[in-house]
C-alpha cells in the first residue's frame, strides 16, 4: 500500500535554518496494516506522515502511496492522488474554526462534484459513526477537545479513503478519550482501511491492535517492533 | 466539470464571507461609496453633456463678436451686410443683450433683448408660455422662475431695474417661464430690443453681437474665417466651439470631484493593496487546510474568486443603482453643487435619465476587476506552496 | 443550500432594480422628448447660446462671451493673472432699498 525509498525531506534548504527532517528513510506498509511511527519530537514523525500522506513532496527518494510514485507527480495530481486515497488527522485538528461542525465535515466533498443529497447522506453517515450527532450546527470552536477531534476524524472519514494518517491524536486527550479513539481506530482497521499514526504515548504504541511499532530519532529509523 | 462544484463552492465561499461580517461589510460599504460617488459623477456629467448637446442644437451656427483692445466690443450693427453677402449664411440677427447684477440679490441677471419682427415670428406659439401671457415691449416682459422666485414677482407684478446712468426703469411682468425650461430661462429677462438700449444705454447703430445661421452645417468652419477675412476686427464663435467648451468645463469639473474623491479611492485601493499583499496567517492556514482536504488549487481560486466578486458585484450593483436614484431623483444633491459651479440663482432642473452604456461599463471596469483580481493573486500564491508548509507557516 | 438561494435572492432584487432603471431611463427620455423640442424651440427663438446652469461665472453662462483667458481664472489652482483682480470689488448698492418690488397691482 504505501512504499518509501530512501527518502530525505529538507525544509529551508540552502539557507543557514536548513533542517534534515527526515534523512534516508526505506519502509513498506501492507494494505490493513495498523503502524505507529514512535519516537521524541522532532524525531520527523510528523514529516514522514505528511509524505505518505502527500502533503508535501521528498527532497529526494521515492513515495509510493497506493501504487504511484508521488514524489515526481505534479501538483494538481499530488492533490487528485490525495483527496483519492488518504484522510489525514492532524495533531491540532486544523477545523475551521467559526463554521459548523457540519460544514468542517462537508468540506473535502465540496471539489468531489457530488449531489447535494449524496454529500448529506455521507456526512451524516461519519456523524453517526463518530457519534458526534446532535453537534452538528455546532461552531466547531466551541466544542471540547475530544469532540473536535472526532470531527476532525470525521472530516478524515468522509471521503473513505484508503489510508488514515493520524498525527499525535492523544496528545491533548485524557486516557479515557484516548481509548475512545483507539476503539474507532480498531472498528477503520476492521473496515480494512491502512492506518499510521504518529505518537510517543504508551497508551497508542502499546496498543493490542497495532501491528507494528517503528521507532524514529533524528530523522533515521532506529527500531522496529 | 459538472454544475454541482460550483455551486457548492460558490455556497461555502458565501458561508466565508459571512463568517468575517465585520470586515467584509466594511469592506462592502467602502465599496458601495466609491461606485455611488463614481457613479453619481458619470451619470450627472453625461446627462449634462447630452442635455447640452439636445437643447443647444437650435443656438445660432456663428455668434461674430467685435474685439476692441483684446475684449469684446459694441459690433456696427450695419456689419450684417456685409456677413449677409457671404455665400451659405441664411440668416444674420444683430442681437442686443447683457449682463444686469442685481445688488439687492446679489445675483446676475441675463437680459435678451428681440425685435418685434422675430417676436412676432413666434408670438402666437411661445413655448413655454401660454399666449395670453407673452407681450412683450414698453416695458412689458417675460421674466424666468429664478428671478420670479428671489424678487417674490407674479405675473402683472412691477419692477424696478438701474440704468447704466443710474436713472430707474420700471417693467412689468406679463408672462413667467414654466419651471420645466429653467436650464435655459432661470435667469432670463425677455424683453424687447428697444427696451435693452435704454437700460443699458447702448446706441441704436450698434449690437453686441451678430447671430449667423448657416445653410450647410459642413461649412460653417469655411464661413467663420471667411467672417474673419471680411470683418479683420472681429471674432466668430461657433457652435461647435461652445459645445467642445461646455464639455471641457464638465470635463475638468468632475476631474476635480474625482480628484476630492481621491482619498476614497486610495483607502480603497489601500483596502485592496492589503488584501492583495498580505493574507492573514488564518487565511493562509485555511488555504492549507482545504489544500490537504484535497481541493485543488483551482478549486481554491474559484472559492475566492467568487468571494471577491460576491462583494465587488453586489457593492457595484447597489452603488450604480443608489447614484442613479440619487442624480435623477434626488436632483444630484451632492455633486450638483461641485460640478455644476457656484452660483447665487442656482437653477433647480431635474435632469432626464441617461445612462452610457460604456460608462458604466468603465466604472464597473475600474472598480470590480482590480478589485476581483488583487484578491486573487495571493491565493494562487499561497496555494502553489505544498499544504504541508502552509500550514505550518514554513 | 439554503445560503446560496439567499444571494440569488439579492442579485435577483437588484436586478430587478436595475432593469427598473434602465427601464425608467428609457421611459423618462421618450416622454422629456416634448420637453426637449420646446427648449429647442426657445433657443433658437431667443438666439441662446448657452445653458443656464450657473449664473455667476461667465465662461459657463456664456461661453461665447469669455475673454480667452477667463475659464483659467476660475481654476482653483491657477493664482490670479492680473492684480487688479484682487482689488476689485463689486459696487455697493447701499443706498437702493433690498426689497425692489415697488407697484404690485
Amino acid at each position: 500500500m504505501i512504499e518509501l525509498k530512501d527518502v530525505t525531506k529538507v525544509y529551508y534548504k540552502g539557507t543557514p535554518k536548513e533542517v534534515k527532517a527526515v534523512d534516508g528513510i526505506s519502509l513498506e506498509i501492507a494494505k490493513g496494516e495498523m503502524v505507529v511511527l514512535k519516537g521524541p519530537s522532532g524525531s520527523g514523525k510528523t514529516t514522514l506522515l505528511t509524505l505518505i500522506g502527500c502533503l508535501s513532496r521528498p527532497t529526494r527518494g521515492r513515495v509510493l502511496v497506493a501504487g504511484k510514485d508521488t514524489s515526481r507527480l505534479q501538483e494538481p495530481f499530488l492533490t487528485f492522488h490525495r483527496r483519492m486515497h488518504v484522510g489525514f488527522v492532524f495533531q491540532q485538528y486544523h477545523l475551521i474554526p467559526d463554521i459548523s461542525v457540519y460544514e468542517n465535515i462537508l468540506l473535502p466533498l465540496y471539489p468531489l462534484d457530488m449531489t447535494s443529497q449524496e454529500m448529506e447522506e455521507r456526512v451524516e453517515d461519519a456523524l453517526r459513526k463518530l457519534r458526534i450527532k446532535g453537534k452538528e450546527a455546532y461552531r466547531a470552536k466551541d466544542l471540547s477537545g475530544g469532540e473536535q477531534q472526532r470531527v476532525a476524524i470525521a472530516r478524515a472519514l468522509v471521503t473513505d479513503p484508503e489510508i488514515i494518517l493520524a498525527d499525535e491524536p492523544t496528545a491533548n486527550l485524557d486516557t479515557h478519550l484516548s481509548r475512545d479513539f483507539l476503539k474507532i481506530m480498531d472498528g477503520l482497521k476492521e473496515e480494512g482501511k491502512t492506518i499510521v499514526i504518529a505518537s510517543h504515548d504508551p497508551l497508542v504504541y502499546e496498543h493490542k491492535g497495532v501491528d507494528r511499532v517503528i521507532e524514529m530519532r533524528d530523522g533515521r529509523l532506529v527500531g522496529c517492533s | 466539470m459538472s454544475k454541482e462544484r460550483h455551486k457548492h463552492i460558490l455556497s461555502f465561499s458565501i458561508t466565508s464571507l459571512l463568517r468575517r461580517k465585520g470586515k467584509n461589510l466594511s469592506i462592502f460599504l467602502i465599496y458601495t461609496l466609491m461606485v455611488f460617488l463614481l457613479g453619481s459623477v458619470v451619470f450627472f456629467v453625461s446627462a449634462i453633456k447630452r442635455e447640452a448637446a439636445t437643447t443647444l442644437k437650435g443656438a445660432p451656427d456663428i455668434v461674430v463678436q467685435q474685439i476692441r483692445a483684446g475684449r469684446h466690443d459694441l459690433i456696427p450693427t450695419e456689419y450684417m451686410e456685409k456677413v449677409r453677402t457671404i455665400r451659405g449664411v441664411t440668416k444674420v440677427i444683430p442681437r442686443v443683450w447683457g449682463y444686469y447684477f442685481d445688488g439687492p440679490t446679489q445675483s446676475n441677471y441675463t437680459i435678451i433683448g428681440m425685435d418685434g419682427e422675430s417676436y412676432e415670428a413666434f408670438r402666437d406659439r411661445i413655448p413655454f408660455l401660454s399666449p395670453e401671457e407673452a407681450p412683450i415691449g414698453n416695458g412689458k416682459v417675460l421674466i424666468g422662475k429664478g428671478i420670479a422666485r428671489s424678487r417674490g414677482l407674479k405675473r402683472g407684478g412691477h419692477f424696478y431695474l438701474l440704468r447704466s446712468d443710474g436713472g430707474l426703469k420700471t417693467f412689468e411682468v406679463s408672462g413667467i417661464f414654466s419651471g420645466r425650461s429653467s436650464l435655459l430661462t432661470h435667469d432670463l429677462i425677455v424683453m424687447s430690443e428697444k427696451d435693452v438700449r435704454e437700460l443699458f444705454l447702448i446706441p441704436a447703430r450698434y449690437s453686441i453681437d451678430l447671430a449667423v445661421y448657416v445653410r450647410n452645417k459642413e461649412e460653417i468652419e469655411t464661413i467663420a474665417r471667411k467672417i474673419g477675412e471680411v470683418l479683420p476686427g472681429t471674432r466668430a464663435v461657433i457652435k461647435e466651439q461652445i459645445t467642445k467648451s461646455y464639455e471641457t468645463v464638465f470635463g475638468w469639473r468632475s476631474g476635480l470631484v474625482f480628484t476630492a474623491l481621491l482619498g476614497t479611492v486610495l483607502a480603497f485601493a489601500i483596502l485592496s493593496w492589503d488584501k492583495a499583499t498580505g493574507l492573514s496567517a488564518d487565511e493562509r492556514k485555511e488555504i492549507g487546510i482545504l489544500k490537504a482536504l484535497g481541493w485543488r488549487i483551482e478549486d481554491i481560486l474559484e472559492m475566492k474568486f467568487w468571494e471577491g466578486l460576491t462583494i465587488s458585484l453586489t457593492a457595484f450593483l447597489a452603488g450604480i443603482i443608489l447614484a442613479y436614484i440619487h442624480i435623477f431623483f434626488f436632483g444630484s444633491y451632492l455633486v450638483a453643487p461641485a460640478i455644476k459651479g457656484w452660483s447665487v440663482l442656482y437653477p433647480p432642473f431635474n435632469l432626464n435619465p441617461y445612462m452610457d452604456a460604456g460608462e458604466v461599463f468603465m466604472v464597473f471596469f475600474i472598480t470590480v476587476v482590480p478589485y476581483t483580481v488583487a484578491t486573487l493573486i495571493p491565493v494562487w500564491r499561497s496555494s502553489t506552496i505544498d499544504p504541508d508548509e502552509v500550514i505550518r507557516g514554513i | 443550500m439554503g445560503r446560496l438561494k439567499h444571494l440569488l435572492a439579492v442579485y435577483g432584487i437588484l436586478s430587478l432594480l436595475l432593469a427598473g432603471m434602465v427601464l425608467h431611463a428609457i421611459l423618462s427620455t421618450h416622454a422629456a422628448k416634448s420637453v426637449l423640442e420646446e427648449r429647442e424651440r426657445l433657443v433658437s427663438m431667443l438666439g441662446l447660446t448657452d445653458l443656464c446652469l450657473t449664473t455667476e461665472a461667465r465662461y459657463t453662462r456664456h461661453p461665447s462671451q469669455a475673454d480667452y483667458f477667463t475659464p483659467f481664472q476660475d481654476n482653483p489652482m491657477s493664482l490670479e493673472l492680473f492684480p487688479s483682480g484682487g482689488a476689485m470689488a463689486p459696487p455697493s448698492f447701499k443706498e437702493i432699498p433690498r426689497k425692489m418690488v415697488v407697484k404690485d397691482e
